[in-house]
């Protein structure tokens, strides 16, 4: 093994050299892994976000068009007028009565409905997996003061999800965890059941078994659920029929849902499905993960961004210059060595084989170079991982199911009508980043032993040993 | 057999064109010892550098047993080096990171000579130059006269049939440099080699059996008479 004892004492030698270029291509190759790693991260994030307002498994969601206001002329319902005496509650019919005391709830849909027949329409287009219907409601409540003593005006909302009980594996329920009870059984589809989020369970004290009123009907707590995504889930989860039979402004939902949860048979046919879908239900809002995720603003854009514009070009930048490095510092040290390889040749050495030594001693410093690249990538990834903030990512209500507000109300971080979802950054090393790793830093090895390499070849023995002398 | 016949190696240096060597015809005959005198700068290594194959002659042309050098690829020319022509040079040229025997077996790598042969032959060589002991040691762990030892080994031991040795005692003291003379000559007395010596010391060259003298690239020929062997020949220019 002459080749390999000539290519240890040689690198022995000129051991700092050596690990100079390979801690220049480490350096270069680390950063390619880490920026790499927090671009996963920050994929894995933003896909979160969307999952946290579709669920696992939706890959688009469909929903009705937002009311608009109604025609000059066409009489309107509303329950609630300020009256010579104060203010008054009026039924359909007109009659109105004071307010005082009572309390007036009003259930708001954000979307028209959508005929639930549709469901199974969707449900059959080509390359559909399922396909479920929903309906996703607001429900405010004001309550008059009775006297002068006490407040004039006090109010609660709570949001509300009506789900299709005999296909929960895709929809809002799909990413929950249930923390006490039971989830809802296809047995539950015309039952007065809830399943409450557990931060509106703690607010409100309510525990498995409490009954809670909604449009003046009692249902009772079968199960509290905790959703995996920090965003905002709907406070509240009834069957879909039960939600169909709520009084809702400013249309019934009688026979229909507002929001269809699609799953595609795979991520290939999203873009297919979504076309057929948008033939099929003209007027409706057709959205996938990949449109909404251009909608997605907030911070997790921002660090989208800084990994694939900055992280990226610093990377490629700082890669250039190891690579620049290493070659410059191979050609100086095959300058050095002009004579040993002028004798060599002298002495019968093919050029050829004196390159592959010289290529063999740049390979084995692109390897180390990958090693400890690799090493320092996944150093990289731990540290952001440790450092980075809690992203978030805003989303418009009006491009999702999950609305915490009514359309138009201020919303909680994005501004009026935004929602919005907080996700960790979690930075992934994968397999096929350390390959591409490995396959850099050897490059840059070879790149830099190809100069030299060039060099020898060109080398004129005479001359070589003319220098000596 | 080396035939030269017409020999001129031009070299440009700046606008001027020197000539190193010119209109040089020499013959060396099978097994000789020619020595080759001549201040610095007048075409001594370039002779040695065209009849090792390291440089093609400008005009002419350098035979070896009939077989025209400037004719060769280079591929052949490196072929005939690494089975025919063992070098020695003044400044050793040793590989610094490899040991004794190492440094003699970068003769035998070019030959594919089997591992077992090779060792053997390493052993044999550095024995003949008396340093069986320092098979393992580096160049920096032996004297100078130990280090052209080895590469008189190194030179050696694959059987060539011709030694060009430029300067092989310039970096010696005078002691040791009588011990490498010394051990050039027993061993192409030994092994019938031919031996092309060049030395700046008159009192080596007259060691040869002719002495060859450079003068602005020009050859003459001188009888030597220290050697105790007849002169084989040569041609005087």
């Amino acid at each position: 093994m002459f080749f390999v004892t000539y290519l240890r004492r040689e690198l022995r030698r000129r051991m700092r050299q050596a690990i100079f270029i390979a801690l220049g291509l480490a350096l270069g190759v680390g950063l390619v892994v880490t920026v790499a790693a927090a671009s996963a991260g920050v994929k894995k994030a933003q896909s979160g976000v969307l999952k946290a307002l579709y669920g696992v498994g939706t890959d688009v969601t469909v929903t009705g068009a937002v009311p608009g206001p109604p025609a000059a002329g066409q009489q309107v319902h509303k329950p609630i007028r300020l009256g010579p005496d104060g203010p008054e509650i009026c039924t359909t019919s007109g009659s109105c009565t004071s307010a005082a005391g009572k309390t007036v709830d009003t259930m708001i849909t954000q979307y028209s409905g959508i005929s639930d027949s549709r469901v199974a329409e969707v449900a059959r287009l080509h390359d559909v997996a399922t396909a479920a219907g929903g309906i996703s409601l607001q429900d405010s409540s004001v309550t008059f003061g009775s006297s002068a003593s006490s407040p004039p005006l006090s109010s609660s909302s709570l949001t509300l999800d009506g789900v299709d009980t005999r296909n929960l594996s895709i929809g809002p329920l799909s990413t929950a965890s249930l923390i006490s009870g039971h989830a809802f059984t296809a047995a539950d589809t015309d039952s007065d059941v809830a399943v409450v989020d557990s931060g509106y369970a703690t607010s409100s004290n309510l525990r498995v078994g409490s009954v809670l009123t909604i449009d003046q009907v009692n249902f009772t707590v079968i199960g509290i659920v905790r959703q995996a995504q920090a965003g905002n889930p709907p406070d509240v989860y009834i069957p879909l029929a039960q939600a169909q039979a709520m009084s809702v402004f400013p249309s019934s939902l009688a026979s229909e849902v507002n929001t269809i949860y699609v799953s595609a048979a795979s991520a290939a046919d999203i873009s297919a499905v979504t076309t057929q879908i948008e033939r099929l239900l003209p007027g409706t809002t057709v959205t996938s993960q990949s449109s909404l995720a251009s909608e997605v603003t907030g911070s997790v854009t921002s660090a989208a961004k800084l990994a694939n514009d900055l992280g990226k070009w610093l990377a490629i930048l700082v890669l250039i210059a190891a690579f620049a490095v290493a070659s410059l510092l191979t050609m100086a040290a095959v300058a050095r060595r002009v004579a040993e390889f002028g004798t060599l040749k002298a002495i019968g050495w093919r050029t050829r084989r004196i390159v592959a030594q010289v290529l063999g001693e740049s390979m084995v410093m692109g390897i180390a170079g990958a090693a400890l690249g690799v090493g320092l990538g996944f150093a990289g990834a731990a540290i952001i991982a440790r450092v980075a903030p809690e992203l978030s990512g805003v989303v418009s209500a009006n491009t999702g199911p999950q609305a915490s507000q009514p359309a138009g109300g201020p919303g909680p971080g994005g501004g009026p009508g935004s929602h919005t979802v907080s996700v960790p950054l979690h930075p992934s090393v994968t397999v096929g980043v350390i390959v591409l790793a490995v396959i850099l830093a050897v490059a840059g090895g070879l790149l830099a032993g190809s100069f030299a390499s060039w060099r020898i070849a060109k080398l004129r023995p005479a001359d070589a040993l003319s220098r000596v002398a | 057999m080396y035939k030269l016949t017409g020999v001129t190696k031009l070299y440009q240096k700046g606008r001027r064109t020197v000539a190193a060597v010119a209109g040089l015809d020499l013959v060396i005959e099978d097994g000789e010892w020619l020595a080759v005198q001549g201040k610095t700068g007048h075409g001594k290594s370039t002779l040695l550098n065209l009849l090792g194959g390291l440089d093609r002659p400008t005009q002419g042309t350098v035979e070896l047993n009939g077989t025209n050098l400037g004719t060769l690829r280079e591929t052949q020319l490196t072929r005939r080096r690494a089975e025919s022509i063992g070098f020695v040079f003044q400044t050793f040229n040793l590989i610094p990171t490899l040991s004794a025997a190492e440094n003699v077996e970068t003769a035998l790598m070019p030959l594919r000579t089997p591992a077992a042969k090779r060792r053997s032959q390493i052993a044999s060589a550095l024995d003949s130059v008396g340093l069986a002991d320092r098979a393992s040691h580096l160049p920096s762990e032996m004297s100078g006269g130990q280090q052209q030892r080895v590469a008189i080994a190194r030179a050696l031991v694959k059987q060539p049939t011709v030694i060009l040795a430029d300067e092989p005692t310039g970096n010696l003291d005078e002691d040791t440099r009588d011990d490498i003379i010394g051990l050039l000559e027993r061993l192409w007395r030994q092994r019938g080699l031919t031996l092309v010596l060049v030395t700046h010391d008159t009192s080596i060259a007259r060691r040869a059996q002719r002495v060859a003298v450079m003068t602005n690239g020009r050859l003459t020929i001188h009888q030597a008479t220290d050697s105790g062997v007849p002169p084989i020949g040569g041609t005087l220019v």
